[in-house]
């Protein structure tokens, strides 16, 4: 058996998926961990053509779902009859919280990237700039313009669809056509880019084929069937098993092996390198030892994170990289749950062909200079929403019952809209995981604990978002307008990251510029971890493009003999 | 199953109902011959939110909610999905409905209740919404969760789903805007 590689990738998901392309594409061989099962895109897709009559209840989250699944049921959505399969089982994958945490995942091949919501936004310079200027944990160590050409690769190479508004805040991007927005959609549209000079109402940016074809296993246009998280058997959507695994694959130069654990990283502190890592095979627990030049760091944030404080020596007696202090500190996420619902009328008449997966995006238009410059809370926010008929309409209520109530529910519901509100975490210190060393699971690996929460600034945020929907709805004409701010849990924005800030000071960071660990040269980390800040877009792009970026700078420092 | 044993079964015990031979039993997931039992509803109970279920998705030009067998997927839809605090309030109000029943016709037991008797109940509480105690607050509210359960029971209807509503598993294409006669006929998609 191979042991010995150019390059180790841990992890398969979104930005693994990305490392192991570019790093195979190189003609590097690279070994690809990732320590859940093997799932074959479409082979293994068993639920993709399922109708919600397929099963006894429903495509709903039961009770026995929520027995073994107690923490991803708490997203009352991820994790139903159709895509339960895709979600870690609690009770076998245990964490715990100091304050409450949704720690959202699953482990298998392709992780996250199977399963996200495909929302695909740039980071601006509002973004890069914002620690800088108003004096916030510690400066970004890149701009956009470091970045913008990998957004522009990777959109290229993965296809999202959507409209250019030149707005310095909303950039331009390499854009398939937009999804046409619905009548009632365009209702909210007119009116709000009508009435409002500070914002505008835009489709959402996702990464859905929507002309033509992509790199990959047969990945072709979406045919808006909109049940993208079960595993498309038209690759329209972006996910590594569709499009990234199978680049590196077709290379010759990809070892895929699944139901590897990553236990550490090993170092050697004579070379003063990393030198490979130590594997737990997840279903025999057998150990096996692996060595590389380069490593690529793609477990996601907590993952990665997790991994390098196992990664314990000499050298790093608090774990792999972390003399700032700073590993498991800077945890972000993106607070949501609140917004508005509402009914559009007077369009009864009107109905929509296919289930698009998304609606309208209203970029960020909160402290972007000017007017538009709060006094109670700095950063910003989006809204994603849409606009549908499935409900029960208000006349088919007033009927009661009967024959006649009966045919009315055979007819459309009224127009019900939503938008609902994302915004950004500020960097807190304090707000960390860290692993509790005498409290190991079935792996003997120690449990994550998670001691976050969001504050002041984030509560100010939200009472904002929540009237600014209102006041959308209103300028919109919109009648029953119900506003809502639910509780929600750090985590439940499944985008957690910042646990393996970059920066230029190895003082205060524990990655540099090119996503190196500062001490560790030839480990880079580019999943979320690396986030010095959450901006408030949707983050997946931005962990791709730092991916495919950190790997030519990879390729250029071995071809130096650097690494 | 056997159809006349599927059509034997919809008639007992329920009063004057008139049952068509329909291609609805091919779309039933195949039973055992035995009458259902119900996991969640007492027998007596069962009995009443079947025939309630009827009054409220009666059999028209499209099979009603007991040849849909909507109230056996009521049963255990309550069941297998909700939490031990929303069963406990739906037995709470169900009762309290049964209450308002028995003061208001007579102390007669439930299932003796006529199809005009659960009817008027039915208008006082989900048409002219006539709420005038507490007791019969809990009462209205258990109707309008069966009515919810109802429709969820109707729209997830495998028969009603591919053949009633508008069935389109891969649309294909995405138009924004278009006419609902164009569209589907004016019928709602089945499909979210």
């Amino acid at each position: 058996m191979e042991t010995e590689f150019d390059a180790i990738v841990i992890g398969t998901g979104i930005s693994g998926g990305w490392a192991a392309k570019e790093l195979c594409e190189k003609g590097l061989k690279t070994l690809v961990l990732e320590r859940g099962r093997m799932i074959k895109h479409i082979e293994d897709y068993t639920t993709m053509n399922d109708d919600p009559w397929d099963y006894k209840n429903g495509d709903v989250i039961t009770q026995e779902i929520k027995r073994v699944q107690p923490k991803q049921s708490r997203t009352d959505y991820v994790n139903s009859e159709s895509t339960k399969h895709f979600f870690v089982n609690d009770l076998e994958h245990p964490y715990k919280e100091e304050k409450p945490f949704n720690w959202i995942r699953g482990y298998h091949v392709g992780g996250r990237s199977l399963l996200w919501a495909r929302h695909t936004y740039r980071l601006t310079d509002f973004d890069f700039n914002a620690n800088l200027k108003e004096g916030i944990a510690i400066d970004w160590p890149i701009r956009y313009k470091d970045i913008a050409p990998w957004y522009d690769y990777v959109e290229r190479y993965i296809g999202v669809s959507g409209k250019n508004e030149n707005l310095p805040h909303f950039p331009n991007g390499i854009y398939l056509k937009p999804m046409e927005l619905n009548c009632a959609e365009e209702v909210l549209q007119k009116k709000v880019n009508n009435s409002f000079d500070d914002r505008i109402v835009s489709n959402a940016r996702i990464a859905h084929i929507t002309e033509g074809t992509k790199p990959g296993l047969g990945r072709v246009s979406c045919q808006y069937r909109n049940r993208c998280r079960r595993g498309c058997p038209y690759g329209a959507y972006f996910s590594s098993n569709s499009s990234t695994l199978p680049a590196a694959e077709l290379t010759g130069n990809m070892t895929l092996k699944p139901n590897s654990l990553v236990h550490e990283i090993i170092y050697d502190k004579n070379l003063r390198k990393a030198t490979g890592v130590r594997v737990i095979d997840s279903n025999t627990k057998e150990v096996f030892d692996y060595k590389a030049k380069v490593i690529f760091l793609c477990a996601s944030t907590v993952g990665s994170t997790s991994i390098l404080m196992q990664s314990i020596s000499e050298r790093f007696p608090n774990g792999m990289g972390n003399d700032s202090g700073e590993l498991g500190h800077n945890l972000m996420d993106h607070h949501f749950q609140v917004g508005a619902d509402a009914i559009i009328e007077g369009i009864e008449e009107k109905y929509y062909i296919g289930r698009k997966p998304a609606g309208f995006y209203i970029p960020r238009f909160r402290n972007v200079g000017g007017d538009s410059n709060q006094k109670n809370y700095t950063r910003g926010y989006g809204y994603q929403g849409d606009a549908s008929r499935g409900g029960v309409s208000k006349n088919a209520l007033e009927l009661g019952y009967g024959s006649d109530f009966k045919r009315s529910i055979t007819k459309p519901g009224d127009w019900s809209i939503g938008m609902q509100a994302f915004g950004e975490i500020l960097p807190y210190h304090e707000n960390k995981m860290y692993l509790d060393q005498d409290d190991k699971d079935s792996w003997g690996l120690p449990k994550v604990v998670f001691d976050a929460e969001i504050k002041e600034n984030e509560l100010n945020m939200r009472k904002d978002m929540m009237q600014q929907a209102i006041e959308m709805f209103e300028a919109a004409g919109a009648k029953e307008i119900v506003p809502y701010d639910k509780k929600y849990i750090f985590g439940n924005g499944i985008h957690e990251m910042g646990t393996a800030r970059m920066g230029d000071n190895p003082k205060n960071s524990v990655l540099n510029k090119h996503n190196q660990i500062h001490a560790v040269k030839n480990v880079y980390v580019t999943d979320g971890s690396c986030m010095t800040s959450s901006g408030n877009a949707n983050p997946s792009l931005t962990y791709m493009a730092l991916t495919a970026r950190a790997v030519k700078h990879a390729i250029q420092e071995l071809n130096k003999k650097n690494l | 199953m056997d159809r006349r044993k599927a059509l034997g079964n919809i008639g007992k015990g329920i009063g004057t109902i008139i049952v068509t031979p329909s291609i609805v039993s091919i779309f039933q997931r195949c039973q055992s011959s035995k009458t259902f039992n119900p996991t969640f509803f007492i027998a007596e109970d069962f009995n009443l939110i079947s025939r309630l279920m009827e009054i409220i998705i009666p059999k028209t030009d499209i099979p009603g909610a007991i040849e849909l067998k909507l109230p056996e997927f009521v049963d255990n839809y309550i069941d297998a999905v909700w939490d031990k605090k929303s069963k406990e309030n739906i037995n709470k109000s169900l009762k309290l409905f049964k209450d308002v029943a028995k003061t208001k016709f007579g102390q007669k037991p439930t299932r003796d209740l006529t199809f005009d008797e659960l009817d008027k109940l039915l208008d006082k509480f989900l048409k002219s919404k006539d709420i005038n105690s507490d007791e019969e607050k809990f009462a209205a509210s258990f109707t309008t969760d069966l009515r919810n359960l109802t429709i969820n029971a109707f729209r997830t209807n495998e028969y009603i789903g591919e053949n009633i509503l508008a069935y389109q598993p891969v649309p294909g294409r995405n138009v924004g805007c278009v006419d609902l006669d164009e569209a589907t006929g004016g019928k709602a998609w089945s499909l979210q």
